[in-house]
């Protein structure tokens, strides 16, 4: 980057220490020699830290760092010499009241002549965001799965070549950037920030910022992941340059041929009355990921229809996936499968009653029940029943069936093609004044 | 379809300028266009244009391809842009070892508009797919049915309707809506397009005649034990019945009779639900004022069994006529939960019942909707075509079982 003067963020050498404070300032204004972005995506954050070449004299020096018409933290601007480290000390670091979005550093030098140092800061207005593409073959037996990683720049400021780097994870923030960066330069509060954030300022971005500047590789950005404490890093290879105003989106995941597994699901308490069908498969080596986690982020998922396009098969928030943990992707109810409960006879008995005058007051009532799951689907499919059944039950079913929960019976089976599957139950439930329990026991 | 519309543009452009976007561009033509309504929560449009692409060297870089649209609903978010062959003598080859990539796409402030910087490894003319999510371009399903006289038969034609309010010009576009063929007849902004998706010359039907006295009342005030006998159209979805090609959508279906003299009667419409495969559709067509049901309580008898608990012996009576010319099968729904309800405080759950001796012979009783939702069918015989019309005595005894 070598533009100097369109830039709100500006670095000024005051050539006259005494003009410090008054509006009239002489001064050089030495260039970006580099910039670097680190962006959370769980806080509207992101850490800049540029490099430049300043001269210093021998002696006191006064630097004057601006950021008009941005979102930067006034409170989080640090300074510090990348050269000759023992020889150039920062002194002070004064907020001028009258120059709002300005402050004054005052340095103390033993040595003359061109320094490189770093200034560091948080602005807000930068964010990045994940989204997913998954592309099924038309038999829809493996897809092709693509990451984006999207940033968008709305700080008020034009990062050129930056490098840019992106935290997947959750910080804490006890205020806000942009809170912050509406304080016109006043100093922030005691610093209150969570430690684990200090510390991942600290130690983590800066550590992972010492390397990696390699030219672009013109076929594509490549985007480097990497752990870093409990969070994960994401680093575009090569430098982007991302207007104010702008977003620009880059491939980040790519695994193709990737096998997944189609399941319908009955969870009436969870996905309403229609079976719905999941694609399922792991963030792992062998479906061709687990690099990395995945970010929180929409997947679209679509199937090829070869030379005849492409169709929409759903889309589904996905939230963040750890290496190694199921990709479980919600395409909704499908037209071709169904199920039909049925309601088979009811039998009461085991009457208790009260005295005087006698009252029913409990008793027992066994129903039997009809699932019948019917798949139009020209494939076998594989059909997962959960139902919660409240009270003091009994269930029994010639099918396998599991507890999911106190509450809550689970059973799974497979069904033909253009065919259907029953599952029958009979479910015993104690009620009124025989209610003992309220969960359910397999028989 | 135009081959360019003035609304959504692929341009090649020679530059990415760095801040004023005034553009330099090539306009390539859109070669075919496909639209998919499979799904009726989205529709996608899937553009194929031939992009020349120049060969990436360090000093130009990669290509920039601006795909911008104007007065249009384009899903943003939904863009995919995909190489898929290059030009090689005068035919199109896939692509190899990614020779062209999309490197990055950019997202210019304040436009509608999308820039890729596309990787060439070396000139060529890439075929490439841009694809998207287009709101206002949606479609409904309705049905056409004809009854042939006899009211056995039906022919059935399902038509795909495509409203396009886009913004976006689609005329001549192929257009798949999930059934049948794909059509090149996609619609211009602000039509609307009706399309024969489907048809079954001979679909078997079975009209059915229905009495549900807990969901419609009395009929009238002179009338209090009689009641609405509802008339359908029922035709099972499936390839002995001529259908079975895919699940009837849901949709409008107007019927028809043939008058047999080359002309129709209108019989009248209904929304038709989404009907799986080997299910059935039931078409309403109407009241019946020719088949006539009365239903009485006969007997009603409250057995104590112990405190409050009780059963009750109930005995239901249905006076059934049929004015009709043709023989008629009539569906009787007793609604067991809501008659137990006149009796006692139900408790939750279906009402314990079991059918008594006394019940007439020979009707079919099905408990396929539930327990305690038996229906009864009952075959009536035409009227005569002298004489008085039978009346037909149906008795339903039952015991209500463990109220109180």
């Amino acid at each position: 980057m070598r533009r100097i003067l369109p830039l709100p963020v500006a670095l000024l050498l005051l050539l006259a220490v005494t003009a410090a404070g008054k509006n009239v300032d002489l001064v050089t204004l030495p260039d970006r020699a580099s910039v670097q972005l680190t962006i959370y995506n769980s806080e509207d954050l992101t850490l800049v830290r540029e490099t430049r070449e300043i001269a210093l004299k021998r002696g006191r020096n006064q630097l004057q760092f601006s950021w008009a018409n941005t979102l930067i933290d006034p409170t989080s601007v640090e300074f510090r010499p990348l050269e000759k480290k023992g020889e150039i000390e920062l002194v002070d670091t004064r907020f001028p009241g009258s120059k709002p979005q300005h402050l004054v550093w005052t340095i103390d030098s033993q040595v003359e002549g061109q320094v490189k140092v770093e200034v560091s800061y948080f602005t807000s207005g930068i964010t990045w965001s994940m989204d997913y593409v998954a592309l099924t073959d038309a038999r829809e037996e493996s897809l092709a799965f693509r990451g984006y990683v999207r940033v968008s720049n709305g700080s008020g400021e034009e990062y050129e070549d930056a490098q840019v780097r992106l935290i997947v994870g959750r910080i804490n923030l006890v205020e806000k950037i942009a809170a912050l960066a509406q304080r016109r330069g006043l100093p922030s509060p005691p610093a209150e920030k969570s430690a684990l954030f200090n510390e991942l300022k600290k130690e983590g971005a800066r550590a992972a910022f010492a390397e990696a500047d390699a030219r672009d590789q013109a076929a594509g950005k490549e985007i480097v992941k990497e752990g870093l404490s409990e969070y994960f890093m994401f680093s575009v290879s090569g430098t982007e340059t991302i207007r104010h105003g702008w977003s620009k989106r880059m491939e980040a995941v790519r695994a193709d041929g990737v096998k997944f597994a189609t399941v319908y699901r009955l969870r009436e308490h969870q996905y309403g009355p229609r079976p719905v069908r999941f694609f399922l498969w792991k963030n792992d080596a062998e479906h061709g990921l687990g690099g990395s986690p995945l970010p929180d982020g929409r997947l679209r998922v679509l199937r090829t229809n070869a030379d005849e396009g492409l169709s929409v098969l759903g889309e589904e928030a996905v939230s963040y996936v750890p290496i190694q943990a199921p990709i479980e992707i919600n395409l909704g109810p499908d037209d071709r499968v169904d199920c039909e409960t049925v309601a088979g006879a009811t039998r009461r008995y085991d009457f208790r009653f009260d005295h005087r005058p006698a009252r029913v007051v409990g008793w027992t009532e066994e129903t039997k029940w009809q699932d019948r799951v019917r798949n139009s689907r020209g494939k076998e499919i594989v059909f997962e029943l959960q139902r919660v059944l409240d009270g003091d039950v009994e269930h029994a079913s010639e099918v396998a069936t599991r507890l999911f929960d106190y509450r809550t019976i689970e059973t799974r089976f497979v069904v033909a093609p253009r065919g259907e599957t029953t599952y029958p139950s009979t479910v015993v439930r104690r009620l009124g004044a025989s209610q003992r329990q309220q969960r359910v026991v397999l028989r | 379809m135009r081959t360019t519309t003035p609304l959504l543009l692929l341009l090649l452009l020679s530059a990415l300028p760095a801040s004023a976007r005034v553009k330099l561009a090539a306009l390539p033509p859109r070669e075919r266009v496909e639209i998919q309504l499979d799904d009726g929560r989205y529709t996608l449009v899937e553009e194929e244009r031939i992009v020349p692409l120049l060969a990436w060297t360090p000093e130009a870089g990669n290509n920039h391809v601006d795909f911008s649209w104007a007065n249009a609903q384009v899903d943003k978010d939904s863009v995919l842009f995909r190489p898929v062959a290059v030009r090689e003598g005068d035919a199109f080859r896939p692509l190899k070892d990614e020779e062209v990539k999309v490197v990055n796409v950019a997202y210019p402030p304040n436009e509608n508009a999308l820039v890729f910087e596309v990787y060439a490894k070396q000139a060529c003319a890439a075929k490439v797919r841009v694809s998207y999510l287009i709101r206002n371009l949606g479609r409904t399903f309705a049905y056409r049915a004809v009854a042939d006289r006899d009211e056995r038969f039906l022919a059935l034609k399902t038509y795909l309707v495509i409203g396009n309010r886009s913004g976006e010009e689609f005329a001549g576009a192929r257009v798949w809506a999930g059934i049948g063929p794909r059509l090149d007849a996609g619609p211009d902004d602000g039509d609307d397009v009706r399309l024969l998706v489907d048809r079954a010359d001979r679909v078997p039907v079975r009209k059915t005649f229905t009495f549900d006295w807990y969901t419609h009342g009395p009929l009238s005030p002179e009338k209090p034990f009689a009641s609405k006998v509802l008339m359908h159209y029922a035709l099972r979805n499936d390839e002995k019945n001529g259908l079975g090609r895919f699940p009837l959508p849901p949709g409008k279906a107007r019927v028809f009779l043939d008058d047999g003299r080359g002309g129709e009667a209108f019989l009248g419409e209904d929304w038709v639900g989404l009907t799986p495969l080997d299910r059935e559709a039931r078409i309403f067509l109407g009241e019946a004022r020719d088949v006539v049901c009365m239903r009485t309580i006969e007997r009603n008898e409250r057995r104590p069994v112990e405190g409050n608990l009780f059963h009750q012996e109930v005995t239901l009576r249905y006076e059934i006529e049929n004015f009709r010319d043709k023989p008629a099968t009539l569906d009787i729904v007793e609604q067991l939960n809501r008659l137990a309800a006149d009796y006692g405080t139900r408790p939750p759950g279906d009402v314990e019942w079991e059918l008594l001796d006394g019940t007439t012979d020979g009707i079919a009783l099905s408990t396929d909707r539930g327990s305690a939702l038996p229906v009864l069918s009952v075959d009536l015989a035409p009227r005569p075509k002298e004489g008085a019309v039978e009346k037909r005595v149906v008795i339903l005894h039952i015991l209500l079982k463990n109220l109180w």
